[in-house]
């Protein structure tokens, strides 16, 4: 059996074993979600040590490719390059971690809450592992509606308004990129086969901008990219934890996932007419959503208006393609998914004990909660890229490389966007002293249990990786190597396919692009 | 031990220098709280004398004239970017890392007492700071690439914001160390850029490979491909140091990114004689140090280094003037005297600067301790118009500050008069190409603030120690406990016995031995620097007035400054601010910089983001949006849907819309 199915299938069995267990029983169904979804993630382990990311391997891993609809060309094939790998070990990592921190939260309707959550996890690994574009749109569907259950069953006071308007961007989005797969197939020979696509696509210029945009479209709804971001706030804040956690964690993953494996790949020479248009919004969304953290007054939207911002470095990397910007977008797709996951965590865990999201219902919490507090601020500094974390490695790797990158005004983007490091810490540092410094203004701050131990557990596997992730980046960048390679290696076949000259990859430093240099010498 | 006879083993043994105060800081984080203050003590003192050992050994080898160098495993390696956790210790990180652990562990000797007022856990979670702060900046000074140096960067700068906060409950201390965090940040944005462009120009971040390359590249040739192509080397470079220096200016407190170190005083009185005034803030000196090589390729960006220093060391000493907290005082002067290290290291005289840097930690954070000292003989107090007539009530505080005031007044011979004289005197001597005149005229305006220092200091020092006690509580002030004179006696010494380093003259056996030592370091900048292409300093001798003019403006800021506070003249001050109110106000308002920020940059980015939330977000994408929906009808029909409450209904039309969209779009693509 494919270790890989077995992985991506697992938590739908446990969903359905969960379907036997009676409904009173909220503790065991808790109980085997934590199980099954453990059991998951340390069946991917063995994807994590079987993945052989030297140059000479295989793209893709852990392959399986069984006929499913013949007649029209629908394969079941899945398989994993080194990105998907990394973006599938997230997901089984923050899954445990997600049931976990809803034990005391969530107490209606147990059942129905850890089967969607079941089911969303198969989607999501599902949709990280299909290599077919029915099978992918079917896993990417799949996926939306445990969520918008999720945000409508268990959410806050205006959870109809943000599943509405969660399901109408994504409604548009599904519809644009199913509209592009079907043209994929028709003019790919009839199959919808990711990798046959890619290699027998036959379609014009013009098509291939037509058929970037709707693929764009529907990823840059996911990201979300700045404009089109205005259902992330509402669908965060509305969400319950656990919600917020996968959406941010992973959900918003897809989107930049989405321009990685097919929009990028499947249509280069489009893409290179858009990568300015993406780079320039991906700045904007930088400085856009930093500078709407600021104004906010709700925890939730803080955070979920910084995911912008971040997620706008994740964009600007990969439209200045680069691989050290590549690699660094990649990485940062990561760390995104553990620090936002932790601070929507954390803010959850305020939230059970205040039951209010608004910043100025806090204040001076850290004598009261000091671990808590000193978890959300090892969070923050990850969040703000301060070196020693996580967020710096991915922070620098994306600025950096798109700085050095050949795409036109790289470097006026890379320092613009180098602005939004200092508006991450202003917004941030504020949202700390808020609510953690300062007297206690409000009475019901003074006897706050501090962070308990099954929290502590929830928090741990968080900040350890926070904290490996910034020391030790050797063995997570690792894999993305080959997948990041290859993208810029089919970046510049397609350059020479259109004979202009090169606009992707690093440029050459100045000094080593003399022709002789003597040999030096330290000083 | 084989470490003091074989190189190799000390360098294996150069993270120890680093790992000993981190693990004391994560030991007290995680179980300070619950062993004790005496345990925790033991735990910080301990990892801080260890450090020092170790610290010792490197020094050692590095005055034998040894470089040490520890490879260390890669940290991020992606296409062309190396880098790796490898650490330095030639003459001048060595330096750092004497003055870094030797003033660090006094002062941890001295807070033992300062912070024996709080309880378990706030003791313990001081000494986890400060801890963690001298790893910092441990990594800051022995790494070996711009990166690594960028690690310890950031990180000094997140215990500043812890420390400066340490009393978070306080809204205004919890906001003194955010406003340190955020202006930094400014400064590190800098920095960035500074490392992405010399990425771009070397290809590496290593200060060694930097260096060989910057000796090998012709400065007005033009770079034909790559970020920088059409720019000379000259200009690619200069861009890179200007960048640098921004970073730097934020470290380092110098114009127009000062502003956050006076606040900085709502620290700890430890945490501002260690963190900033003798270790941290010295970092933005160190930085332009460290690469002199580069910017000897850069003489604008040089020039721009010496007025920045030279404006920031004179404006500060102004306000100094009119500041009636100690410690604001200090902080000031802490900002006019970090201007001086930069003319010292913008002209050149990258030694002179070095030296000051180490004696302004000696007396400084003698100063500080010593304001210290004071507020805990005074219950806190910081207000010196409260205070007087201290010197009898604790003579060994009074002693210390009484030299360290000396010193960096500038009184002959110690400590300070030479390094500020080796700064001003090669300020006025260097000859920049881009600019002549930078260097004489930051001999000019170095001159009167040292005149203002001398004025300040002496009035400081007569309105604390001098004349009769102005309150109840100078009255009855009392003398500090031993952990705390002891540390200010031995930094005392070290502030006058320092001026063995920077005595003039090179053809004798203590002639310019500091010089002479920092050498090795600096010989490939200096080198280029007296080459024909950049040309910084005339050669041959200087004369010897600038000596005597130094003694003599020591000596008249000290003279007006005794008049007025202790002599004759003592209705003067009142006068003075009687007959120019606004000028008077104005200048106790530290020429109102801060509300001009927030009026410039804060109020207007505020508005801006609450602007563009309201109308962009919510107006424009959210009404498009919704209009979009409420014309197709969907928001009333999926909200009826859903009120009734019935999930099973709702996630079965969810279900079903979702297969009506396959289904419907597979259609219409089918036909």
């Amino acid at each position: 059996m494919n270790l890989l199915t077995v992985v991506t299938f697992l938590p739908l069995a446990g969903a359905v074993l969960l379907a036997l267990i009676p409904r009173d029983e909220a503790g065991q169904h808790r109980a085997a979600t934590l199980v099954f979804t453990l059991l998951t993630f340390f069946l991917s382990l063995g994807l994590w040590f079987g993945f052989d990311a030297s140059p000479a391997a295989p793209e893709f891993q852990f392959e399986v490719r069984l006929p499913w609809m013949p007649s029209i060309g629908i394969g079941y094939h899945v398989g994993l390059d080194g990105v998907a790998l990394l973006l599938v070990m997230l997901t089984t990592v923050l899954m445990p971690v997600v049931i976990l921190s809803t034990w005391k939260a969530v107490g209606e309707r147990v059942k129905e809450f850890m089967v969607a959550l079941l089911v969303l996890e198969t989607a999501m690994i599902g949709t990280f592992a299909a290599l077919d574009l029915i099978l992918f749109y079917v896993f990417w569907e799949l996926m939306l509606i445990p969520m918008y259950l999720l945000i409508g069953i268990w959410g806050s006071q205006n959870r109809l308004y943000a599943t509405v308007k969660f399901f109408i961007y994504t409604f548009a989005a599904s519809v644009l990129m199913l509209l592009a797969i079907l043209f994929v197939y028709f003019h790919d020979g009839n199959t919808f086969d990711y990798l046959e696509a890619r290699s027998a696509l036959q379609v014009t210029a013009e098509q291939a901008r037509y058929l970037f945009l709707a693929f764009g479209l529907a990823f840059a709804v996911k990201v979300p990219m700045f404009p089109l971001h205005t259902w992330l706030p509402d669908a965060h804040t509305e969400a319950p934890t656990a919600g917020s956690v996968i959406l941010a964690g992973v959900l918003l993953k897809m989107g930049t996932f989405g321009f990685f494996r097919y929009a990028l790949p499947l249509f280069p020479e489009a893409a290179l007419t858009y990568r300015p248009l993406l780079a320039g919004l991906a700045t904007v969304g930088i400085i856009y959503g930093a500078l709407m953290s600021f104004v906010q007054t709700d925890m939730k939207r803080l955070v979920a208006y910084s995911s912008v911002s971040h997620l706008g470095f994740v964009m600007l990397g990969l439209a200045a393609l680069s691989a050290e910007s590549l690699t660094g977008s990649v990485y940062q797709m990561l760390n995104h998914g553990v620090s936002t996951g932790a601070l929507f965590l954390l803010v959850g865990m305020l939230y059970e004990r205040r039951h209010t999201r608004a910043i100025a219902e806090y204040g001076g919490l850290a004598r009261q909660v000091p671990w808590l507090a000193t978890a959300f601020l090892v969070v923050t500094l990850s969040s703000i890229g301060l070196p020693g974390t996580n967020g710096f490695v991915g922070e620098f790797l994306i600025l950096s490389g798109t700085f050095l990158s050949r795409l036109a005004s790289s470097t006026v983007l890379a320092t613009v966007a180098s602005i939004g490091v200092i508006l991450g810490a202003v917004y941030m540092l504020v949202l700390v002293e808020k609510v953690f410094f300062g007297a206690i203004k409000n009475e019901e701050n003074r006897h706050l249990p501090d962070l308990s131990v099954r929290e502590g557990f929830v928090l741990a596997p968080m900040i350890v990786l926070i904290v490996v992730m910034g020391l030790l980046p050797g063995p997570f960048l690792a894999p993305a190597k080959p997948a990041v390679d290859r993208l810029v290696q089919r970046f510049q076949q397609a350059e020479a396919r259109l004979g202009v000259p090169t606009s992707v990859g690093t440029v050459d430093a100045a000094v080593a692009a003399r022709p002789s240099l003597p040999p030096g010498r330290a000083f | 031990m084989p470490a003091l006879a074989n190189p190799s083993a000390a360098e294996a043994l150069l993270w120890a220098i680093i790992l000993f105060p981190l693990s004391g800081a994560l030991i007290n984080g995680l179980v300070g709280k619950r062993i004790g203050k005496g345990n925790a003590t033991l735990v910080a003192l301990g990892a801080m004398v260890g450090s020092l050992a170790v610290a010792s050994i490197a020094f050692a080898w590095a005055l034998s004239g040894r470089t040490l160098h520890y490879h260390g495993d890669p940290w991020i390696q992606v296409g062309a970017l190396s880098v790796s956790w490898s650490l330095l210790v030639d003459r001048l990180s060595g330096t750092m890392l004497l003055v870094v652990t030797g003033v660090g562990t006094l002062i941890h000797i001295y807070s033992t007492s300062y912070m024996s007022h709080e309880d378990d856990a706030g003791y313990a979670r001081f000494f986890t700071y400060l801890n963690l702060f001298v790893a910092a900046m441990l990594i800051l000074v022995l790494g070996d690439s711009l990166l690594l140096t960028f690690v310890g960067w950031e990180g000094v700068g997140l215990c500043s914001y812890l420390l400066i906060g340490f009393w978070f409950t306080d809204p205004q201390k919890a906001f003194a160390g955010r406003k340190a965090f955020v202006v930094n940040r400014i400064g590190d944005f800098g920095f960035l850029v500074g490392v992405f462009s010399l990425l771009a120009i070397f290809g590496t971040p290593v200060y060694a490979e930097m260096s060989a390359l910057a000796r090998v590249v012709t400065p007005d040739a033009v770079i034909t491909a790559g970020v920088f192509a059409g720019w000379t080397y000259q200009g690619a470079v200069t861009f890179a140091m200007l960048a640098l220096f921004v970073g730097a200016t934020g470290k380092s407190a110098q114009l127009p990114l000062y502003i956050w170190l006076p606040d900085a005083m709502a620290g700890p009185t430890p945490v501002s004689a260690l963190i900033h005034a003798a270790t941290m803030v010295t970092a933005g000196v160190y930085l332009v140090a460290r690469n002199s090589m580069l910017f000897t390729l850069a003489p604008a960006a040089m020039a721009t280094v010496t007025l920045v220093g030279a404006v920031t060391a004179l404006f500060a000493a102004l306000i100094a003037f009119t500041q009636t907290d100690i410690k604001k005082v200090l902080a000031y002067s802490t900002v006019s005297q970090l201007g001086f290290m930069f003319i010292g290291v913008g002209v050149g005289a990258w030694w002179a600067g070095v030296l000051h840097l180490v004696t302004h930690a000696f007396f400084k954070a003698c100063l500080f301790l010593g304001a210290g000292s004071v507020m805990h003989g005074m219950g806190d107090e910081t207000d010196v118009r409260k205070m007087g007539g201290l010197s009898s009530k604790m003579p060994h505080t009074h002693w210390t500050f009484l030299v360290s005031t000396l010193a960096i007044t500038g009184v002959v011979p110690l400590s300070g008069y030479w390094s500020k004289d080796a700064i001003l005197g090669n300020a006025l001597f260097s000859h920049n190409p881009v600019w002549h005149e930078v260097g004489p005229i930051a001999y000019v305006l170095g001159s009167l603030a040292a005149l203002g220092t001398a004025f300040y200091m002496t009035r400081l020092y007569w309105l604390t120690f001098r004349g009769a006690p102005r309150t109840h509580a100078a009255e009855h002030a009392h003398e500090s406990s031993p952990a705390m004179t002891v540390p200010l006696m031995v930094l005392a010494v070290l502030a006058v016995a320092a001026l063995v380093l920077g005595l003039p003259g090179e053809h004798w056996a203590l002639g310019e031995v500091f010089k002479e030592y920092l050498a090795p370091v600096f010989a490939a900048g200096t080198e280029r620097l007296y080459s024909h292409d950049v040309g910084h300093f005339h050669e041959g001798a200087h004369p010897a007035w600038p000596y005597f003019a130094a003694w003599a403006i020591a000596a008249v800021g000290t003279l007006v400054g005794w008049l007025m506070y202790g002599g004759g003249w003592s209705k003067l001050p009142a006068r003075l601010a009687g007959a120019w109110p606004w000028t008077y106000r104005f200048m106790q308002d530290k020429f109102r910089v801060d509300e001009l920020y927030d009026a410039v940059v804060v109020r207007p980015l505020k508005t801006a983001a609450a602007v563009l939330w309201r109308w962009v977000d919510v107006f424009v994408i959210d009404g498009t949006v919704n209009g979009l929906a409420r014309g197709a009808g969907l928001i009333g029909s999926v909200v009826r849907l859903t009120q009734n409450g019935d999930v099973q209904r709702y996630a079965a039309v969810m279900a079903i819309a979702a297969a009506a969209i396959l289904w419907t779009v597979l259609g219409v693509g089918g036909l």
